[in-house]
């Protein structure tokens, strides 16, 4: 094999050619890595990294500056040949060449971590903590864009400006407790634990299992922030003395799913977690739900009972998909983004910023300016109309998002997207447990997508919806969406992690805007 | 009750505790195939402490954790003589991933032996290392032959005894042990199966051989009208063809 993808491999794999060597040839050659936009040299920057010659004891002997140069120049070349977005090449070579460098550059931060992680709200968790920090005049290093594992990290420190003081990670879960170490954090906050990529974790109990070895390798003072609404992650934590918060919803708020066959008991759904006593497994009495398993409970057999959340937000109204006005330590906060799910992420994102010593009263000047980022709630624009992009991945979430766009009478269809790579997890079961027939009752079209296209179709079939044609592609979902509401105000799109990264990376190319201004209107509970 | 005026009393056991991997999709797709043809079906959830409906037709028991199937094993084991009686009275039951397990002699975890209901002869032990990913299998059940897709997710290796039949053989996927390319089991009425998927939206085949047996007793045992399956073989050929 010879041409310009062989040669860039030679440059870079050579184990004989010395690092600095390296670097200096393949920036002599700038236009022909430029060149180089085949997938083959995408395939070879990912696959280098993992290269043997790394693990050889020159590494010990790179220095830090030398390492961060390296790292750089990678990225600039991974962006250059369109094998990546070059957020997690640079941060995958200095996890080799400086395993010390996450530790190093962290302990610079003179104003401390702040860590979040947990199955669902990581990125919107973390979202608000910035936002919050950034208007007190912090300057923030956050991986907002970049993975959540190491590299995505190291890549984030790497990016970040020297005058940095504080830096907000989300973590994965399983890379916690390596990275806590690491990032010595003044405040972990956890915000749940759903099953999620079961193909990865096996059971959601060694999720909760990983958070609470993280917290026991937090370093001496820092404080845990977590969801009391979560009774099995948050007793797993408990010895800890975590800071709590937790979501009431207004008591005529309980809108009963249609039963798509057998519901189970209480007014649990499908899409929560089996709900046991963390204490003795014995059967929970419900005192209080917000969403799915969360909430407050009281054991019928060894009288464990829910710990009362220092930060208590209670919703007062909700505007679909446009907001939610809640209170918070006697605040009436109105939060520019619909659905429970936010609602726990700003009081968690208060509760964070209180120990910081930010006074929630600021906090939550801060929050009524948020805006969603990355496929989270995002507004974007297609041919001109708004198109409102959520995440989904999992019973639970997936759940409070579509609570959300049934609560919305303007929207009148949706496309679901769902793909099953790794990221995504890839047994898709989880669609069953998801209550799409609270779409299918309130009239929504519904226009299946993603990877497993064809799953989703029988699935809403299932569910009672007409049939539509099943688009795997995005793109073309959401213009048959629009062409089936031609005079709506906007069509949802529901995706799991690579089909929204699909969708958003379509939409990048049609040039989208923005959408700033989405009119806010709120309305009472119905009675 | 009305339950006994329906053409189909449909069980779901622990619909509350196990039911981590889709199960409720297969109590829809039973009851759906089932109205689709016109019966009436009734969907009772039992749960621990309630009791099962005078008559059922159809038991499912859906998979849990391990933490979970510890929680509900004792229940269970009481259930043993009424559970056996309602296969006597030509009920059937199938098991999935942890239920299925339930439905073994012996579940053997690192923490000791939890004994199971005994309706197969099959042991189960838990070895480091899980077993998972994307399954194609081939199955054998009363008579007929279809192809299964599914997905497996689970620490037990199970061993079949004499006493039972596998119900597939896997040609992509490691099945019951990961040894003998077994998948599932079956002795007359009481069926088991690792497969998540969930495994019957997507096995349309599988959906009504059961329900085909269930139904015998207002059929007379004739076949089954067939349905516009288009989008479930549409989706089964999906998963059969994915590379990873």
């Amino acid at each position: 094999m010879s041409g310009p993808a062989d040669r860039l491999n030679r440059v870079w794999i050579n184990p004989r050619a010395g690092y600095e060597r390296s670097v200096r040839r393949m920036m002599a050659r700038p236009r022909e890595a430029a060149r180089l936009r085949t997938p083959r040299a995408g395939l070879i920057m990912r696959e280098h990294t993992d290269d043997r010659w790394f693990k050889t004891e020159q590494r010990a002997t790179l220095g830090r500056s030398l390492a961060e140069r390296l790292a750089r120049t990678a990225g600039i070349l991974s962006r250059a040949t369109g094998a990546g977005s070059g957020t997690n090449v640079p941060g995958r070579i200095l996890e080799r060449l400086s395993p010390q460098y996450v530790a190093d550059r962290a302990a610079t931060l003179q104003d401390g971590v702040v860590v979040v992680s947990g199955t669902n709200g990581k990125t919107t968790t973390a979202s608000m903590i910035r936002d919050i920090l950034g208007r007190q005049g912090y300057t923030v290093v956050s991986n907002q864009s970049g993975g959540n594992l190491g590299a995505g990290i190291a890549s984030a420190l790497l990016a970040a400006p020297s005058s940095a003081s504080i830096g907000v990670f989300e973590v994965d879960e399983a890379a916690l407790p390596h990275m806590i170490p690491m990032l010595r954090p003044k405040v972990l906050v956890l915000t749940n634990v759903f099953r999620d990529q079961l193909d990865r974790f096996g059971e959601p109990e060694r999720v909760v299992e990983l958070l609470r070895e993280a917290e026991s390798l937090l370093p001496p003072g820092a404080r845990v922030v977590a969801n009391v609404d979560d009774s099995a992650m948050w007793e797993a934590v408990a010895d800890a003395d975590p800071i709590g918060f937790g979501v009431v919803l207004p008591a005529n708020n309980f809108r009963p799913s249609p039963k798509a066959g057998p519901g189970p008991t209480s007014q649990a759904t499908a899409a929560s977690e089996p709900e046991t006593c963390p204490a003795c497994a014995g059967q929970l009495t419900v005192l209080r739900r917000a969403v799915a398993n969360l909430g407050s409970f009281e054991c019928d057999r060894c009288g464990w009972d829910s710990a009362w959340p220092d930060y208590r937000a209670v919703v007062r109204a909700s505007g679909g998909l446009s907001g939610t006005i809640f209170e918070l330590r006697g605040i009436l906060v109105t939060l520019p983004v619909g659905g429970i799910h936010n609602v726990y992420d700003a009081a968690a994102a208060v509760a964070a910023a209180d120990v910081l010593g930010i006074p929630p009263v600021r906090s939550i000047a801060a929050l009524e300016y948020f805006e969603p980022r990355f496929g989270r709630a995002e507004v974007l624009e297609v041919d001109g109309r708004p198109v409102w992009l959520a995440l989904i991945k999992n019973p639970a979430g997936a759940g409070m998002v579509i609570e959300e766009v049934a609560s919305d009478p303007t929207i009148r269809v949706a496309v679901i997207s769902v793909s099953d790579r790794p990221a995504d997890g890839r047994d898709i079961s989880w669609i069953w447990d998801t209550d799409f027939e609270w779409l299918v009752a309130r009239g929504i079209a519904l226009i299946p997508s993603g990877r497993r296209a064809a799953d989703v179709a029988v699935r809403l079939k299932y569910a009672g919806a007409a049939s539509m044609p099943a688009l795997a592609d995005p793109v073309a979902a959401v213009r048959a969406a629009q062409a089936c509401d031609p005079g709506g105000a906007m069509v949802a799109v529901l995706a799991t992690y690579t089909a929204m990264l699909d969708v958003r990376s379509a939409l990048a190319r049609g040039r989208v805007a923005r959408v700033v201004d989405h009119p806010v209107a709120f309305t009472e509970p119905a009675q | 009750m009305s339950s006994v005026s329906r053409d189909l009393v449909l069980v779901h056991l622990y619909p509350d505790l196990l039911r981590t991997y889709g199960d409720r999709g297969n109590v829809l797709a039973l009851q759906r195939r089932a109205e689709w043809r016109g019966f009436s079906v009734d969907v009772v959830g039992v749960t621990r402490g309630d009791r099962l409906p005078s008559h059922c037709d159809l038991i499912l028991i859906g998979g849990g954790t391990d933490r979970i199937q510890e929680a509900v094993a004792s229940d269970l084991l009481r259930r043993r003589a009424e559970l056996e009686e309602a296969t006597l009275a030509g009920a059937i039951l199938l098991g999935v991933c942890g239920g299925y397990q339930l439905l073994g002699r012996s579940y053997v975890a690192n923490e000791g032996r939890m004994e199971g209901l005994g309706f197969l002869d099959l042991e189960t032990t838990v070895e480091p290392g899980r077993i998972i990913g994307r399954v194609v299998a081939r199955a054998d059940l009363w008579g007929r032959s279809f192809e299964l897709v599914g997905f497996e997710n689970h620490g037990g290796r199970t061993r079949l005894g004499r006493e039972c039949q596998p119900l597939a053989r896997v040609g992509r996927g490691r099945g019951n042990n990961g040894r003998d390319r077994t998948e599932g089991a079956v002795r007359g009425p009481v069926v088991g199966t690792y497969l998540h998927g969930p495994v019957l939206p997507s096995n349309p085949a599988f959906s009504d051989a059961l329900l085909e047996r269930a139904l015998a007793g207002r059929t007379g045992g004739d076949r089954l009208v067939p349905l516009d399956d288009s989008l479930e073989l549409t989706a089964h050929r999906v998963a059969r063809n994915l590379r990873r």
